[in-house]
């Protein structure tokens, strides 16, 4: 006999707070991300083989499994660097492409994209990506609007990409309060 | 309780264009990854913070607004982004504290 699909209801769990740090090696040229549950992120330099990594950055993150309430399958989120939403910086851009197609529904286009280098580390599923998008739509119980989920495959040009990411650096608050 | 009397009632001053909405909670932070895994949606945000990247972030949530608290200045291009993706933006003078008991007095509550 089939086993009945579940139609999952995704709870965010396991959720870990940490840093994603980006280093670079001034040898090489070569950018890499990593996160870490360290409270106090790394700021020396350190070698690795050819390279010398010295932190660029580092943001407060946090990771998290999904799990579905109804029959306990849990997803991992490990390949996750982060979420942004595209600002329309590019008409050429597939992800703007996409982006505007949708705006009219309002349908709003976030990319998931995972650490550096890509094409060294793993990197998100399509199948977790739709998980992701589930997560985000089954919750907007009393919106009109919807989220839609891409890969960073969408994304022209990173280095030239005004999307806004989601994450806790520089100074979030760049204002004083009125008459000071 | 809808969007439009909670700004009513507190003279919350509209930075963008808005949408009543009802309004299920409330939900304080500054912090953008206690709000990812933390605010639910309909929460009205409170915060200090000001940058354009919390419009993406109350989009993804879905919250209802936010509202800028102790006075700060929303830049201009914040509240633009807020109007592209009809985010709510609202600001008061109070301080979060204050319009946190301001918002308990009228029959908030944390969700």
């Amino acid at each position: 006999m089939q086993e009945e699909k579940c139609i999952h209801s995704w709870k965010m769990v396991n959720i870990a707070y940490g840093f994603v740090i980006t280093e670079k090696c001034y040898q090489t040229g070569k950018v890499a991300t990593y996160f870490t549950f360290e409270h106090k992120p790394p700021l020396e330099e350190y070698r690795e083989g050819d390279h010398f990594w010295n932190v660029m950055e580092s943001a407060q993150s946090f990771r998290f499994d999904l799990k579905c309430t109804k029959c306990g399958l849990i997803t991992t989120f490990n390949e996750l660097m982060g979420l942004m939403m595209c600002t329309g910086c590019d008409k050429t851009c597939e992800l703007d492409i996409i982006r505007e197609k949708l705006a009219s529904d309002r349908t709003w286009v976030y990319v998931a994209f995972g650490f550096l280098p890509i094409n060294e580390r793993k990197q998100l599923t399509q199948e977790k990506i739709s998980i992701l998008e589930n997560y985000f739509n089954q919750r907007r119980k009393s919106s009109k609007s919807r989220i839609k989920i891409v890969s960073h495959e969408m994304v022209k040009n990173f280095a030239t990409c005004y999307a806004e990411v989601i994450k806790d650096i520089d100074m979030l608050c760049l204002t004083a309060p009125e008459g000071e | 309780m809808k969007l439009q009397e909670i700004i009513d009632k507190l003279d919350l001053k509209i930075l963008t264009n808005i949408e009543d909405r009802e309004v299920e909670g409330v939900f304080i932070s500054d912090m953008l990854s206690d709000v990812m895994t933390s605010a639910k949606p309909g929460d009205l945000w409170l915060t200090v913070q000001t940058h354009t990247n919390t419009v993406s972030a109350v989009n993804l949530i879905d919250m209802a607004a936010m509202v800028v608290t102790q006075g700060k200045v929303v830049p201009q291009n914040t509240i633009e982004l807020g109007n592209r993706y009809h985010v709510v933006i609202l600001s008061t003078p109070y301080t979060t504290f204050e319009l946190a008991t301001k918002l308990v007095g009228i029959g908030l509550k944390a969700t």
